[in-house]
């Protein structure tokens, strides 16, 4: 069954056109997870999603229906947002189970789902705390467990890592991982952050300027993008463009960069990046061109060294003048 | 002190401080404590004499005094319960109708709405009394209009309704302000917050109820005991629209006016500056209670939130 499924989507506000005919499908069970850089439309594709926004045309379908015109709390959604958006004066049971009560659930109803909710999220010691009370971390718990005591059809969330430190972002990631493996509930995710989208999603999005640049699989978009903006957008470091003969240019991956003395590409090094378990090596080339070449372990490397760079032809991608990939024949 | 840390004594800050420090001291501490200790003498023969607690015990013993204060302070109260009641509410409410974001013309009415505040009592008290006067008011003939001439009475003039009408001309004239604080209140709540509010399905009147009331409480806190001080220091309009006797038959006569009475006297009344300082230091207290009730019982359980 289709979770969620979009055709045709624009949103204009004013003379500005933030949604671009976007259509595409959520799977049952399926993470999904929209990205692209700021201002690209996709929490504005959230909002209409979740009915904050109304779409200027287009349909949305949610578990088969059309929910266009049906309020939030009735389309079976739930939404984590990226400040939390906790009741400030309510505590943590009762944040959880507001919603419910609105919707005239049982006592016992709530109870059930409340405590369910606080184990599966380790808030059972918070129960009784108000937000001001948590940190970060926890308030993006009791977020979570406010989406999960609805037991809705699809979760929607709004770039719920960015108020996160890195520690956090990466323990929370596994959290919602996990979270979304033990719910089997499907679930679209907004961020701008690559990595969270590689690493959590069945399927990403890519949005740009409101339109849908690819969809795919995360190792299907990272091996096959089909333009240079895909390629340049997934992966860190960011794959590297050389210009090639005519207008065409060259994309090459930085771990697809090696050194050797008999490479296609002399440079000047510039900056070095030791991660430990990888180094990164900046080289401008000859020709002007900046590119990072990514080592796999330790490499003592020092800045205005001259270096040569080789790479496998097989595993370079080439773009039109447009961005346009072009496929190797 | 300053010699042994080092430091040069910040003479800058005396200087800054004094202006302010010697105003206020002349204007509000000195009459202040002032009107404290006139309220510890008495004069006969035109000789000030010391008489302790004397003075109380006349306006709280002898019923010629006590009568008219304890009218002045049920009125007083009445005044205050009819701005807690109709004021603080209607405030709210049309602050809540302001901040809707579909409405038009918000500005306009916000400023229409706060106009009144701005203008002089002596004009309120005075428009009002010909808006309602029996004789030339336009009050019986819009009644008449629209059938309803039946509905009118003497307001100002008739002593079951006089107070009442005065304080509802009091709300007419300063529910700009209420709705001023809330309406600021109420912007400052989070759009977010309201929109989790509408995927949890809180939206209208529980939106209202569940989420911004709660939200709002410290300044409607606020704005009670800003109504607090106000009615029991109010003056202005009672003696503009009914003069110092506050008629009919004291019917509308509060603490300020008693006061003003007293110690300026009236008609036949000679004023009694050391009688007045005791109502003065009587209506203090009195308002001194209500603040530290506020401040000791209600606000310290108050949450505020930071957003």
């Amino acid at each position: 069954m289709t979770a969620l499924k979009l055709t045709d989507v624009c949103k204009t506000f004013g003379t500005t056109e933030v949604l671009k005919n976007i259509s595409l499908e959520v799977e049952d069970g399926e993470f999904v997870v929209f990205v692209g850089p700021s201002g690209c439309g996709k929490s504005t594709l959230l909002r209409v999603i979740a009915g904050l926004e109304d779409a200027t045309s287009g349909a949305v379908e949610i578990a088969g229906d059309r929910v266009n015109n049906v309020a939030p709390a009735k389309r079976g959604i739930a939404m984590v947002f990226q400040s939390y958006a906790l009741y400030p004066h309510l505590n943590v049971r009762d944040n959880m189970a507001l919603a419910l009560k609105q919707a005239n659930e049982s006592n016992s109803t709530i109870d059930e789902r409340v405590t369910e909710a606080s184990r599966m999220l380790s808030l059972d010691d918070y129960l009784t705390r108000r937000p001001a009370e948590l940190s970060g971390g926890q308030r993006q718990r009791v977020a979570i467990g406010r989406a999960v005591v609805r037991h809705p059809k699809l979760f929607l969330f709004d770039e719920p890592l960015s108020n996160l430190d890195a520690a956090l972002r990466m323990n929370t990631r596994m959290e919602i991982a996990s979270l979304h493996r033990s719910l089997e509930t499907s679930m679209v995710y907004v961020t701008h952050d690559q990595t969270e989208a590689m690493t959590l999603a069945d399927k990403i999005v890519v949005l740009r300027d409101g339109r849908v640049e690819q969809i795919g699989a995360p190792m299907e978009l990272y091996n096959n993008p089909a333009n240079k903006f895909v390629a340049g957008f997934l992966g860190a470091p960011s794959m590297n463009f050389i210009n090639a003969a005519g207008a065409v240019e060259l994309g090459i991956r930085p771990e697809n960069l090696n050194l050797s003395e008999s490479g296609q590409l002399q440079g000047q090094v510039i900056h070095v990046e030791k991660l430990g378990g990888d180094t990164n090596i900046v080289v401008t080339l000859t020709t002007g061109e900046t590119v990072t070449c990514r080592l796999f372990g330790q490499h003592d490397h020092r800045v205005g060294e001259q270096v040569t760079l080789g790479f496998d032809m097989n595993r370079a991608y080439l773009f039109d003048a447009s961005g346009e990939r072009i496929e190797p024949s | 002190m300053a010699e042994q840390t080092g430091k040069k004594f910040n003479w800058h800050i005396v200087v800054f401080l004094a202006p302010a420090v010697l105003v206020y001291t002349a204007v509000m501490i000195f009459p202040l404590f002032n009107t404290l200790r006139l309220a510890l003498y008495t004069e006969t023969e035109n000789i000030r004499q010391f008489v302790g607690l004397d003075n109380f015990r006349t306006l709280f013993g002898d019923p010629r005094w006590s009568e008219s204060f304890w009218n002045a302070l049920a009125n007083n109260f009445w005044f205050f319960f009819i701005h807690m009641l109709v004021q603080n509410p209607i405030g709210i409410l049309l602050a809540a109708i302001l901040s809707h974001p579909r409405l038009r013309f918000a500005g306009f009415y916000r400023t229409a709405i706060f106009i009144p505040t701005i203008l002089s009592f002596v004009i309120v008290g005075f428009a009002w009394k010909l808006i309602l006067s029996p004789i030339w008011g336009i009050a019986p003939s819009l009644l008449d209009a629209v059938g309803l001439k039946s509905l009118f009475a003497p307001w100002l003039g008739r002593e079951e309704y006089a107070l009442t009408t005065l304080a509802l001309i009091s709300v007419w004239q300063f529910v700009g302000i209420p709705m001023m604080l809330i309406y600021a209140a109420l912007l400052s709540i989070p759009e977010e917050m309201l929109e989790a509010g509408e995927i949890d399905g809180i939206t209208g009147a529980s939106a209202f109820w569940k989420i911004k009331l709660p939200l709002i409480l410290p300044s409607i806190g606020i704005i009670s005991i800003l109504t607090f001080v106000g009615n029991f220091n109010a003056f202005d309009l009672i003696y503009a629209a009914q003069g110092a006797l506050a008629g009919p038959d004291f019917a509308t006569d509060i603490l300020g006016t008693y006061l003003y009475r007293t110690f300026f006297g009236f008609q036949l009344q000679l004023g009694d500056p050391h009688m007045g300082s005791t109502i003065a230091t009587a209506m203090f207290a009195i308002i001194l209670i209500g603040v530290c009730i506020y401040l000791f019982g209600i606000q310290t359980r108050l949450r505020r939130y930071q957003f």
